[in-house]
């Protein structure tokens, strides 16, 4: 049953080999896609990195690092990049498949770039408090003291969706091939 | 599940949080106007003379030409990150040198356990030990509401300060005698739109011309605005 499991998951991997530089050869060969991670991956180290105190617009544009931020803004910059990428891929499924979406690809994204931008809530202590009183302090507490878990968790979620999402671009792909190869084996048994 | 319908979802998440982070600092920390009117409304309030006389730590010469009022919480991490990174700065530039007075406001709403921390070193300001004891808390500073700033915890930290009249400072944090100028400091950075901490107000010292500082900022922006009001 184990041996069973391990081979499952040793294919999983290989597979993972071959179609993870497909899905981006195909998303980074077009510019628009290029763009777009580059926009996304942008607006959402912006919206990180001024909840978590180290970008500012006023009174002067500044950006700040000090030692004790290295780790949670590594983290945002995995979690912006990863953003990017994911509405990238869900934007190129959206426009080249022809299948119906399911469930699984919407709590993918939504559920990866909701638990991101979460992984910042604690920033918003404030706003929290004075909506929520003191249920909200125990909320935007327990965000902060987190704060890295969190953050590391809604990685994971990213890296799910993105995997998820590869496997869309990837499948279409393989079944573009398996379907191009019947066509050419048919046309050699009955040549017109 | 409909294409549009998830194109539409996606595109409301992206747009929440452009509008968002733009919000954040276009009408958070810039509504100048609204937030103007109240600064003018209460220029009294942070002239220097007032806040010494109310009881406010500050450091540096009475007679300094402007102010830098910082509202504080000692639960508050990106405080911690201020008075390592960015206070020295600020002391060893503006403070030792007589330009500037750094004076302490309260706005204890990080948790439940940031009120008595506010309380107990407004107690220890009695007695003139204000900022040893506000190092010693920032210094050893753990997570929010864990108990590290506790009522048994809080006199603990008091004991440590050399030179503390222990049964002084017992009678005037079990008396909570600071309360009033809490709520007092609290209701103060409420005026100012302040709600988050550590938040700052650089002004002259006699309540004129105060300009906004949020969050714990790198020691160029506060250069900035200090040596702007310094007229330098």
């Amino acid at each position: 049953m184990t041996n069973v499991a391990s081979n499952v998951i040793k294919e999983k991997l290989v597979n993972l080999k071959t179609t993870i530089p497909i899905a981006f050869k195909i998303l980074f060969s077009n510019s628009f896609y290029i763009a777009m991670v580059g926009v996304v991956s942008t607006i959402f180290w912006i919206f990180f990195n001024s909840f978590d105190q180290l970008l500012f617009f006023s009174p002067i544009i500044s950006f700040y690092l000090p030692d004790d931020a290295i780790p949670g803004f590594i983290l945002t910059n995995i979690t912006s990049i990863l953003m990017g990428i994911l509405v990238a891929m869900n934007v190129h499924v959206i426009r080249n498949s022809k299948i119906k979406l399911d469930k699984s690809l919407l709590s993918g994204s939504i559920l990866g770039i909701a638990s991101s931008a979460c992984a910042s809530c604690s920033s918003l202590g404030f706003l929290v408090i004075s909506i929520f009183g003191r249920f909200g302090t125990i909320a935007t507490d327990l965000l902060t003291n987190y704060q890295i878990p969190l953050r590391i968790i809604s990685i994971c979620i990213l890296l799910w969706a993105l995997y998820s999402v590869q496997n869309r671009i990837t499948k279409r792909c393989i079944l573009d091939d398996v379907f191009v190869n019947r066509q050419r084996e048919n046309s050699h048994h009955h040549p017109q | 599940m409909n294409k549009s319908v998830f194109v539409f979802i996606l595109v409301v998440i992206l747009t929440i949080s452009v509008i968002t982070t733009i919000g954040v600092d276009v009408t958070g920390v810039n509504n100048f106007k609204t937030v103007f009117a109240q600064i003018q409304a209460r220029q009294s309030d942070v002239a220097l003379s007032n806040l010494i006389k109310q009881g406010q730590p500050y450091q540096g010469s009475k007679s300094s030409p402007v102010s830098l009022i910082m509202f504080g919480d000692f639960q508050c991490h990106d405080c911690d990150r201020f008075v390592k990174y960015t206070e020295p700065q600020i002391n060893s530039t503006y403070v030792k040198t007589g330009k500037v007075a750094l004076v302490f406001v309260h706005i204890p709403n990080k948790g439940f356990d940031s009120w008595p921390a506010a309380l107990a070193a407004q107690c220890t300001n009695d007695q003139g030990k204000f900022w040893q004891f506000h190092k010693l808390l920032y210094n050893n500073q753990g997570p929010i509401d864990s108990g590290w700033v506790s009522i048994p915890n809080l006199k603990k930290f008091a004991f440590q300060i050399s030179g503390l009249n222990m049964q002084e400072f017992t009678s005037c944090f079990d008396n909570q005698k600071y309360k009033a100028l809490a709520e007092h400091d609290l209701a103060l950075a409420h005026a100012f739109g302040f709600t988050n901490s550590p938040s700052f107000i650089v002004t002259k010292s006699d309540g004129s011309n105060p300009q906004k500082i949020e969050g714990a900022q790198p020691f160029i922006a506060f250069k900035t605005v200090i040596d702007k009001e310094l007229g330098a």
